[in-house]
């Protein structure tokens, strides 16, 4: 998920670099006073998660949880995605700082548009067909941060149909889980504190 | 929401979360390793030879990986490959920096350099004349060919070269194990840093809640006065 320097051609670094600055624009933009705590939290929810691996089978997995980023903070994704991604850079040697931009646009662009894609469903009336569209943003945030990863490639010289799909299949378990993950969070919400998904509906 | 379940329903989705757990294990088979990993490059110069190794932070190592060597320039000098247990070796014929790099796809990509301080002082006199560098696969553990034998010792023909020889292999050997050490000690994650990390994260966002907060302050003594 994290790509890291040097693997990418300069032209996708720039194109990475652009997006992720628009996103963190829009994302400023969006993020009123009383929304910024709720960013931090899953600003810090996103830097633990993808540090704890979790050894499931002969290797290990780590969650991302950029699905919930997005769907709980829609475009102010983007900073709360951009730090994490940031303090995984430099404290733990994760992606690196010229890739930034790369790595910060695809995880948090993904994040919004599974995000946008999965909204009406989550703020159907009924929590329990909400939770399963909150559970299918948090897979789809993968999915396409997995494609978004393997674009990336494709577009550094990496022939892009292995590349999107070894992507693609690396991260099945990761979508499963954070699918699971996403959803519970989304009816815990729900039932607690609904403001913090309806806030988004503007 | 229903808080009890009975016991027939609890059994039924204790089943089906083994089977989602058996079915997790069995993608996860399939799979390259680690995607998701960092990947660490070893590397150890002893005696004649650089031996180096590859994995990833989850202790897997990477097999059957190109190794490209490269001077600081970024000419090519060889390549070499890692063997099962993501061990390679390299034998540099020319006392100047080598840059070692491999590729393990999806986005890994890793370097790491031998600066030629490590290397051994032969090859500073036959740098001149070395002609282009070949690349050579060897078993980790062959050793390492210009060993002075005990004959040698005895009778006083040891030339200070392969005293020196010697002695850098005794040390790279002994300083082999700190190395490693110091290099599981620099990608440990330790909750320490991840504490930090969540603290900056808080400072961070405090700190923009601290400016939208006086902004708004701002804005409404202005629409008062």
């Amino acid at each position: 998920m994290h790509i890291v320097d040097g693997a990418l051609s300069t032209e996708v670094l720039i194109g990475g670099g652009v997006i992720t600055v628009a996103g963190l624009a829009l994302g400023l933009r969006a993020l009123d006073m009383d929304r910024i705590p709720v960013t931090g939290m899953l600003s810090a929810t996103f830097f633990v998660a993808s540090l704890v691996h979790v050894p499931l089978g002969p290797s290990s997995v780590h969650l991302i949880m950029n699905g919930l980023a997005g769907v709980v903070l829609g475009w102010a994704a983007f900073p709360a995605l951009f730090v994490g991604l940031l303090l995984q850079a430099v404290f733990f040697g994760y992606g690196g700082i010229t890739v930034l931009g790369v790595n910060a646009a695809n995880i948090a662009l993904a994040a919004v548009l599974a995000a946008l894609i999965c909204r009406r469903g989550i703020q159907s009336a009924d929590p329990r067909l909400a939770m399963i569209w909150g559970g299918l943003a948090g897979a789809l945030a993968i999915a396409l941060t997995a494609c978004f990863v393997g674009i990336s490639l494709a577009f550094s010289g990496e022939a892009l149909i292995p590349a999107a799909k070894l992507a693609f299949l690396a991260h099945v378990p990761v979508m499963i889980i954070e699918g699971l993950l996403t959803g519970a969070a989304v009816f815990l919400i729900r039932k607690v504190k609904p403001e913090l998904l309806m806030l988004n509906a503007r | 929401m229903r808080c009890q379940l009975s016991p027939v329903k609890s059994r039924s989705r204790t089943k089906a979360f083994s089977v989602l757990v058996l079915l997790l294990c069995f993608t996860m088979g399939g799979l390259s390793p680690a995607l998701a990993h960092k990947v660490i490059m070893g590397l150890y110069p002893e005696g004649d030879i650089i031996e180096g190794e590859i994995g990833f932070s989850n202790g897997e190592m990477a097999a059957d990986v190109i190794v490209k060597v490269f001077d600081t320039l970024g000419t090519k000098l060889g390549e070499t490959k890692t063997d099962d247990e993501g061990l390679f070796t390299y034998t540099p014929t020319r006392y100047i920096d080598h840059v070692f790099s491999a590729n393990l796809g999806q986005g890994h990509v890793v370097k790491g350099t031998v600066s030629k301080d490590e290397l051994p002082h032969s090859l500073e006199t036959k740098a001149a004349k070395a002609p282009q560098v070949i690349a050579e696969k060897k078993p980790p553990d062959s050793a390492p060919q210009a060993t002075p034998s005990l004959g040698q010792f005895r009778s006083n023909t040891l030339t200070s070269e392969d005293l020196e020889a010697a002695i850098a292999r005794a040390v790279s050997k002994a300083v082999r194990p700190l190395r490693k050490d110091l290099e599981a000690f620099e990608n440990k994650q330790d909750l320490q840093r991840i504490l930090g990390g969540i603290g900056y994260i808080i400072g961070l966002f405090g700190l923009g809640f601290y400016l939208a907060a006086r902004r708004r302050l701002a804005t409404q003594t202005d629409g008062k006065s």
